[in-house]
């Protein structure tokens, strides 16, 4: 599992520029704060050194949840991050009824699912807004684009508040899920706050075509790099579903095979590097990548109608292995899951909604559960002794699953762009690893001031 | 999903439960949560590590008063009283990822969207241990009645 720690002191190091020379190294001083690392020094055109290392400290939630019983462990894991919360939880759940046998009714699949929606909406739209956009529009974060786009952030910022308060309806609140236990649910929604979030889904799509059409005309600003690459995600079929929750492990690779979760080591194959502390993977070629261009690249022809000419007006079509185009998949995901949403809405009211008590009794029992996180594919494992109580557990997150993936671009763009100057250079590479909407760095948020005197 | 449900005054804790001290804020929430009757018109929200998400917490509100685990430089267990004005943020981002945000910086943005609260209150607490564990230190856990009080008397000032 990819670690995390706390308090962070970012330098970066600007060498100076010398004739066909780079020295670029945007590095921590401490490794007390998991972040990455970029370092890249060529002399005299040639690279003596390329890297995109990971010098996170450990943060042992495998060993925290052991010895705890199978209720506790979706409370425990969503605190792995603050962004991706839910999906961490329901990866945990899924997992545990899978250890248990557990199954659960229709209605709590729709509604988890639901549920889980919500935080691709939450997260993507961040990544895209706050992340992303200030690239674009060549500020350094999203505070000075207020004054430079403010209409579009508050757009922005009204989409993901929409998104939070969707979460707050299912999960019970916008971070760190409370509703979600093994087997069901503790508390489902009413019919007419279903029909409240259907509605405001609704007046959502042409904000969320207006957020398209003022990226579209920034595209500009996505480099064109091109790097032939392995994309591995969730696939569903009977019935076949673009899917961030069901369904078997693919990878472009896979000519069209799907693993069954349990098989997921098979994919991960996870190793261990130098140059980082975060665990690297790899399948059928020395890296993948996960996320929305990889779910895209698996299922585009499952997408909803409106996401499908999202798509189109970007030129995003399957195949694409520009690993910046990223960010405008997840803006394509933004749309599906709205749009996909409103239609699930209609089914859970015409069945109409009952009351139902999740029961589970303890057991032995070992299960893997799977998830889409908004970043890309997440695997969860435990092993449970007779009275429910954790023996083992074991986490690969997306974000380790693209460590490699990033390296392999560096390693492939670096030399095609050399002769673009250090700040160019650093600029691009900055712009790939926010591509990745990589998770680091979300266990705590502390306060770190001086008083003005 | 209105705001027709959002009251005046909002109390966020912040901060992760699973680092001792750090998750101070959401400790004393949880405190408070039992004085809701005492105070009907304030929200008490444990807002946990939800970075942006804070940007909507303060929106359509008079009052904001937030509390969390912060470095300041003094004797662990002190509490201190401030507002956004009197504090700068020597916390530096790296903007590669979504996860790290910076507290003062989301009360900056909100001010220039226009959705922040008249009034922003700030108690940070300084921590002796902010390692892997549960529970709080022993030092904090003495002084949680001290914190209670504190946050009252601004509730009801």
């Amino acid at each position: 599992m990819r670690s995390r720690a706390k308090w962070f002191f970012l330098e970066a190091v600007r060498g100076q520029q010398m004739h066909n020379s780079l020295d670029i190294n945007v590095h921590h001083l401490t490794r007390v704060e998991g972040h990455g690392n970029i370092v890249v020094n060529v002399n005299s055109g040639k690279i003596e050194k390329l890297q995109w290392q990971v010098p996170e400290a450990p943060r042992f939630f495998e060993a925290m949840v052991r010895g705890h019983s199978y209720q506790d462990i979706q409370t425990i894991v969503s605190r792995i991050c603050g962004i991706c919360s839910i999906t961490h939880s329901l990866a945990s759940t899924k997992t545990v009824e899978s250890a248990l046998g557990l199954k659960v009714s229709e209605q709590t699949d729709k509604l988890r699912i639901l549920m889980h929606y919500s935080e691709q909406l939450q997260s993507h739209i961040l990544h895209i807004g706050y992340l992303a956009a200030p690239d674009f529009f060549g500020v350094p974060s999203v505070v000075p684009l207020v004054a430079r786009a403010g209409d579009v952030v508050k757009i922005i910022v009204k989409t993901h508040r929409i998104a939070n308060e969707w979460s707050d309806l299912l999960a019970g609140r916008t971070t760190h899920p409370v509703t979600l236990i093994p087997g069901g649910l503790t508390r489902i929604p009413t019919e007419q706050q279903l029909r409240q979030l259907q509605q405001t889904l609704k007046d959502a799509i042409p904000d969320l075509k207006t957020i398209a059409d003022v990226v579209l005309s920034i595209a500009g600003g996505i480099p064109n790099f091109e790097r032939p690459t392995e994309y591995v995600s969730l696939k569903q079929t009977n019935p076949s579903a673009y899917t961030f929750y069901h369904g078997g492990i693919t990878s472009t690779d896979s000519k069209g095979s799907v693993l069954p979760i349990e098989k997921w080591h098979d994919v991960a194959n996870e190793y261990v590097v130098e140059q980082s502390t975060a665990k690297w993977t790899k399948w059928h070629r020395d890296s993948y990548a996960v996320g929305a261009l990889a779910r895209f690249n698996n299922n585009a022809e499952l997408l909803s109608p409106t996401a499908k000419d999202v798509a189109k007006v970007f030129g995003l079509a399957k195949g694409c292995c520009n690993p910046y185009m990223n960010t405008i998949a997840q803006l394509v995901e933004c749309v599906h899951v709205v749009e996909t949403s409103i239609a699930m809405i209609d089914e859970l009211l015409t069945k109409g909604l009952k009351d139902e008590k999740a029961t589970s009794t303890p057991k032995a029992g070992k299960g893997a559960g799977c998830v889409e996180a908004p970043r890309g594919i997440l695997f969860h494992e435990y092993e449970f002794d007779k009275n429910g109580n954790c023996t083992a557990a074991d986490i690969c997150i997306p974000t380790n699953q693209n460590h490699a993936n990033i390296q392999k671009d560096f390693e492939k763009l670096v030399p095609e762009i050399i002769d673009e100057g250090q700040d160019a250079v650093r600029q691009k590479l900055e712009m790939l690893v926010r591509s990745y909407d990589p998770c680091i760095s979300c266990s705590t948020h502390m306060l770190k001031v001086q008083f003005v005197r | 999903m209105t705001d027709t449900a959002r009251k005046n005054v909002v109390v966020i804790g912040l901060g992760n439960v699973l680092l001792s001290d750090e998750g101070i804020g959401v400790h004393i929430i949880n405190k408070l949560s039992s004085l809701k009757r005492q105070f009907p018109f304030v929200d008490f929200i444990d807002a946990g590590t939800g970075g942006m998400n804070i940007l909507h917490i303060l929106e359509c509100r008079c009052k904001a008063i937030i509390i969390d685990c912060a470095n300041m430089g003094v004797e662990p267990g002190q509490i201190k009283k401030f507002t956004p004005d009197q504090a700068v943020s020597v916390k530096t981002l790296s903007h590669y990822s979504l996860h790290e945000q910076d507290l003062l910086q989301i009360i900056g943005m909100a001010k220039r969207l226009d959705q922040c609260p008249q009034e922003i209150v700030i108690f940070g607490i300084q921590p002796e241990n902010t390692g892997y564990g549960q529970k709080l230190s022993r030092k904090l856990m003495n002084k949680m009645d001290d914190y209670i009080k504190l946050v009252c008397q601004e509730l009801d000032g």
